[in-house]
């Protein structure tokens, strides 16, 4: 599932993970996730920072406080001091910065669930 | 998760963050909230949430509640909007709010992000009440911010350009004699109509930043600097910066865009104190100089000077050594020189010295002859 209010990075990203083979739903905001059914443990949900209203960071807490919490991967193109700020408190999560320096699906795939 | 490792969670989060069941209870009170509203989690769990309320709100909370479990019809979840918090000594505060709804296994949960908006206000109306009078000045610091922001717009149609990208590259590898078929068509599309909205924002930049034909006055290069500096000290109150002026010659006139030119010293005056502020002599100095044919206005200042990288990239677009803005401010200042026929230029200092920054200008009709030139060139 994919979490962000830019409807062109979130139709791309979807392009991407449906091209090798995803299922992936699109979200543009933290409360249009709240309305339907929370993510399970097998999910994986990419959760923009820089979200409006309910932002990134409050919802990337509310998910791993979910009782069975889906794999979390956080994009932005916020800078990294701000990325830091805002994720420090949270579990650790796999953060992925706009624009993508690298292959996005390889980096989503290749790298381990946080723990 | 349990609830106290979400709890631990919320409690560093700057923002004030509070969840609700449907009856309004208060099930999550972040440390956020507590310094906002001065009640501790303890004594707000399983209250209601009108607890942190103005009276004329707490009243018609409970009915905005049955009214959206009867009827569904949000005012507030999902949009966001400024309203009043009540402080536990009475105090009421504007604050911004965002709400979501979540429906758990106990239930359905509001989720309410809280910013207190009272700081805010104040610079709103500081900001305000300066605005008036700095405004055509200023505008070269709004287009460093604008600069900014810009990079950060950019950053997204970069961002699925991209994306799109990887995604037709995969497809192509998987089958990589396979013709383009309509699906791969659409995402070539899609990227373009990317790259296209990526250069129709740096189009809009360029036609802010290109030159504009200045619109010329004659005027002593005197009263426009001293108008600059008595501005800025009237803005800088406070400030420990001393500006001393040091005016050569009587009367430098020259032939320029009086709002362009004082949009390069406001510039150079502002970056100068901000170094000065953090030096031990604190001061400026705005000198008046020249010869028949050249004005200058030399801004010299008691900070520690430029490191040779930063005067070798000074002028250059996206260059700054400050921790805001884009340094755009120094490349701008230059190109609105250049186009009067003058220049801006810059000597590092170092060794105890300050930089030295000169804004030079052609005196009375030469910078007509020499533009009379270029336009038949």
């Amino acid at each position: 599932m994919i979490v962000e209010d830019d409807p062109a990075v979130a139709d791309a990203l979807q392009a991407l993970l449906v091209g090798a083979g995803h299922d992936a739903t699109v979200r543009s905001s933290a409360e249009s996730l709240f309305s339907s059914a929370p993510p399970r443990g097998g999910d994986t949900v990419i959760v923009d920072l820089g979200l409006p209203g309910i932002g990134g960071a409050v919802l990337v807490a509310w998910l791993s406080a979910l009782a069975d919490p889906p794999r979390i991967i956080v994009i932005s193109g916020k800078s990294s001091l701000t990325i830091e700020r805002e994720t420090r408190h949270l579990r650790p999560v796999q953060v992925l910065r706009k624009p993508p320096s690298a292959d996005w699906l390889e980096a989503m795939t290749t790298a381990s669930p946080p723990h | 998760m349990s609830e106290a490792r979400f709890e631990s969670l919320l409690d560093t989060a700057a923002d004030g963050i509070i969840v609700i069941d449907e009856l309004g209870r208060i099930l999550a009170f972040n440390k956020s909230c507590e310094a906002l509203f001065g009640f501790t989690a303890v004594e707000a769990v399983g209250q209601n949430v009108k607890l942190i309320m103005p009276p004329s709100y707490a009243d018609a909370h409970d009915g905005y509640m049955e009214n959206y479990r009867r009827t569904g019809h949000r005012k507030i979840i999902g949009i966001g909007r400024e309203v009043a918090g009540r402080h536990k000594d009475g105090t009421v505060f504007p604050i911004e709010l965002s709400v979501g709804e979540a429906a758990t296994s106990e239930g359905r949960q509001f989720i309410g992000v809280l910013r207190d908006l009272r700081q805010r206000k104040a610079v709103e109306l500081r900001v305000s009440q300066l605005q008036a009078q700095i405004m055509h000045m200023t505008r070269l610091s709004a287009m460093d911010e604008m600069g900014a922001a810009m990079a950060h717009e950019l950053n997204q149609p970069l961002t699925a350009l991209m994306l799109y990208m990887q995604a037709v590259i995969r497809q192509s590898r998987a089958a990589p004699a396979a013709p383009a078929g309509d699906k791969v068509l659409g995402v070539l599309e899609k990227a373009l109509a990317e790259a296209e909205r990526a250069a129709g924002i740096i189009q809009r930049m360029r036609q802010m930043v290109e030159k504009r034909e200045p619109e010329r006055t004659r005027i002593d290069l005197h009263d426009l600097v001293d108008e600059v500096i008595d501005l800025s000290d009237f803005v800088a109150q406070g400030s420990t910066v001393t500006i001393r002026r040091s005016y050569r010659d009587k009367h430098k006139v020259v032939d320029v865009d009086p709002i362009q030119i004082q949009q390069i010293i406001v510039n150079l005056l502002r970056n100068a104190v901000e170094v000065a502020k953090d030096s031990a002599g604190r001061w400026v100095e705005v000198d008046i100089g020249g010869d028949e044919r050249v004005a200058t206005v030399s801004i010299s200042d008691s900070g520690p000077g430029l490191s040779p990288e930063a005067a070798q990239t000074l002028f250059r677009t996206f260059t700054t050594t400050k921790k805001s803005g884009m340094g755009l401010g120094l490349a701008i200042s230059r190109s609105i020189a250049q186009n009067h026929g003058g220049d801006l230029s810059a000597l590092p200092g170092g060794d105890g010295r300050g930089a030295t920054f000169t804004l030079s200008l052609p005196i009375g009709d030469g910078a007509r002859a020499r533009r009379d030139e270029d336009t038949k060139g």
